[in-house]
């Protein structure tokens, strides 16, 4: 089912639009990311799409329904949403949780039908949680758990599935596995909208990037036609080098070792120290872990990144 | 971090993976043809037995007597072949106090339940966030005045109890706002109007005070079918749509941003509990008064017979009405003036309380 954005103005009151004027086409089976800084409006965006914050203009119509004229039932039968650190319920197990899928599907004469009994099995299949289908949610790792979440979110059987980072507290190798989990899912024809926060993996991972900054879409397109360093400088204010990965050549990039001019120098030598320290901090703070394991090798002048 | 689960690829492992039951837990599926229901035995179970609890109960009580009446005369009462006095006593006094006892008690069940879930604290029943005080404030007031110094008009109750809640809604921000900003505004709202009814007693002679005083800790004394009849009807609206709200909440049970995507009207779901829930409290408080710690302990015995999975309706209504019709029938007979039932859930309800709270129970009441 296609995704289309168009004119779509949100925001908060009393402050500049958060987005504005978005207009954007995804079709069927792709996998499209949305990159930018932090505050550029991406995550309010996936909010405008999936209900959770009105707009103030525009529309989002999930193939030909406008999603904001749906009832919340209905919506629910065409976009998932998976949140950037979802809480579940207490003492939840992984089936128990991927069983709330269904909800949209159920009613007073539909409680447990052999459609929601194969749609939770397929997701716990296709995202290998089979296995753990009786184990409580928060026995599990982050890795083990962001799959379980994913597992939920495909059992609602959508067309359309909106993600919110769903990276941004795993560590280099769950991350990777959950993208790949992401691209099956586009394979398998659904139409799969995600923010990321890391360039690289957008770049691998995605069939299209979606470029926001202060509201607005600077670049959307292929990534290697759209990761350019001109876009970096544009996003982020740093100067990179974009390098060709030898396998498929799709961009990676690397910031230069200049500091960068936006952000006031003295930050630097705390920003390195968090740096160098980071892969220590695992307990406390796995989403700075991610950040760490991708910019080990790079120069330390530019500050750790905060999700958000 | 452990590394990620891969399933085996062998034969055995693959084909027990593939019948992991995961059908939902204390239940089973009936389906027939597009209709699919899925049965909770352990909760039918646990209903069976409450109602054989309530029955017994309900036996004791009727045969239970402050002033001596032996067994047979209480059956022959209640038979309606004993002698008029008798009869009267059992089947105009007796019988329809139990009844009513029994529906405020499973009233304030399902009030509690609904709070409790709504606010996700188990802390957070009627009693605390300031309905139950606002029902007595409105019954107490309507004392004023009258000569008699009479507890009639319970239908102020569920009038005293909206207005609380309105209140407290209002200063919280909305039905849809957390359950912490409630209970606190609640505890504060309470307080307040607490301290008006005090304020209201304290002016009334002692006659009209004493009276009043016995209804405001709780007392089922003197109920009959005159309040019997409406509360019956009022909870045959009320009971099957705290059903409906009860399949909801569990859905709340996730952050609501969550509960939106996966199909709920959350901010619909929160107003509707929370106006049943009001409704429920406002008219049990109406009737019986405020009676403490049912609403507090039902859903959470409630919950521990049919298990963490559902929102525990049916089972916080029959264990509420077992709680109340017990400690009314206790507080007839265990002195020689009766002791309003009030009292009776009161002194029970201080260990529960503390056993809610640091009792081993931790995985069950997490938020408590």
């Amino acid at each position: 089912m296609q995704l289309t954005v168009e004119a779509l103005t949100s925001g908060y009151p009393g402050h500049t639009a958060a987005v504005d004027g978005v207009d954007l086409t995804i079709p069927s089976g792709q996998v499209a990311a949305i990159v930018g800084p932090n505050g550029c409006g991406k995550s309010t965006l996936l909010r405008s799409i999936s209900r959770l914050h009105k707009p103030s203009s525009g529309t989002v119509r999930a193939g030909d329904e406008d999603v904001w004229q749906l009832t919340q039932r209905r919506a629910a039968h065409r976009i998932a949403l998976l949140a950037q650190s979802p809480q579940a319920p207490e003492a939840v197990t992984v089936a128990g949780l991927v069983r709330y899928g269904r909800h949209p599907h159920q009613g007073l004469f539909r409680q447990w039908s052999r459609e929601d009994e194969a749609a939770v099995r397929e997701a716990l299949e296709a995202t290998g949680t089979t296995d753990l289908a009786t184990r409580r949610l928060d026995h599990l790792s982050g890795g083990q758990r962001q799959r379980c979440w994913l597992a939920m979110v495909l059992a609602q059987q959508t067309p359309i599935v909106l993600l919110d980072e769903p990276t941004s507290a795993l560590d280099l190798g769950h991350a990777v596995e959950v993208l790949s989990l992401v691209r099956e899912v586009a394979a398998a024809g659904r139409t799969v909208v995600m923010v990321l926060h890391d360039l690289a993996s957008a770049a691998r991972y995605a069939d299209t990037v979606i470029a926001m900054n202060a509201g607005k879409i600077v670049a959307n397109g292929p990534a290697r036609d759209v990761v350019t360093a001109e876009l970096v400088k544009e996003l982020y204010g740093i100067d990179a080098d974009i390098l060709r990965a030898p396998g498929d050549g799709s961009p990676v990039v690397v910031p230069s070792a200049k500091a960068r001019s936006v952000r006031a120098p003295e930050k630097t030598a705390q920003a390195a120290e968090e740096t160098v320290q980071a892969p220590g901090e695992t307990a406390q703070a796995p989403e700075k872990t991610v950040q760490a394991a991708e910019e080990t090798a790079q120069p330390p002048e530019k500050p750790v990144k905060q999700s958000g | 971090m452990s590394a990620p689960e891969i399933p085996e690829a062998g034969a055995p492992e693959a084909l027990k993976a593939a019948q992991a039951d995961i059908t939902p837990p204390d239940s089973t599926a009936v389906r027939a043809g597009a209709f699919s229901w899925l049965f909770p035995y352990r909760s039918a179970l646990a209903a069976v037995g409450l109602t054989l609890v309530i029955g017994v109960v309900v036996a004791l009580a009727t045969f239970a007597s402050s002033t001596g009446m032996s067994f047979s005369d209480s059956l022959s009462g209640l038979l309606g072949t004993g002698d008029y006095a008798t009869v009267m006593l059992v089947q105009d006094f007796r019988l329809p106090r139990i009844a009513v006892g029994l529906m405020v008690g499973a009233a304030l069940g399902i009030a509690g339940c609904l709070t409790q879930t709504l606010a996700g604290n188990r802390l957070a029943t009627p009693d605390i966030i300031g309905v139950n005080e606002g029902a007595t404030a409105a019954v107490v007031a309507s004392v004023v005045g009258s000569s008699t110094g009479m507890i009639g008009d319970w239908w102020l109750g569920p009038l005293g109890a909206a207005a609380a809640a309105m209140v407290v809604v209002a200063c919280a921000g909305g039905a849809g706002s957390g359950g912490y900003r409630i209970l606190v505004v609640g505890i504060g709202v309470s307080t307040v109007i607490g301290a008006v009814t005090d304020l209201v007693m304290s002016r009334e002679n002692d006659n009209t005070a004493g009276g009043v005083f016995l209804w405001t800790v709780g007392s089922l004394s003197g109920r009959d079918w005159s309040v019997g009849t409406p509360l019956s009807f009022v909870l045959l609206v009320l009971v099957p749509l705290s059903l409906v709200a009860g399949s909801r909440l569990q859905l709340l049970r996730f952050d609501d941003d969550m509960a939106a995507t996966l199909g709920v009207n959350v901010r619909r779901v929160r107003a509707l509990t929370l106006a049943l829930a009001v409704a429920l409290s406002g008219v049990a408080v109406g009737i019986g008064g405020p009676i403490t710690f049912v609403a507090l302990a039902a859903p959470v015995v409630a919950g521990r017979l049919s298990g963490p999975t559902r929102v525990p309706v049916i089972g916080s209504a029959l264990v509420g009405a077992a709680l109340v019709g017990a400690a009314d029938a206790l507080g007839r007979v265990v002195a020689p003036v009766e002791i309003p039932v009030g009292v009776i859930t009161s002194v029970l309800g201080g260990p529960f309380l503390l056993w809610v709270l640091f009792g081993k129970n931790s995985e069950q009441t997490g938020k408590a």
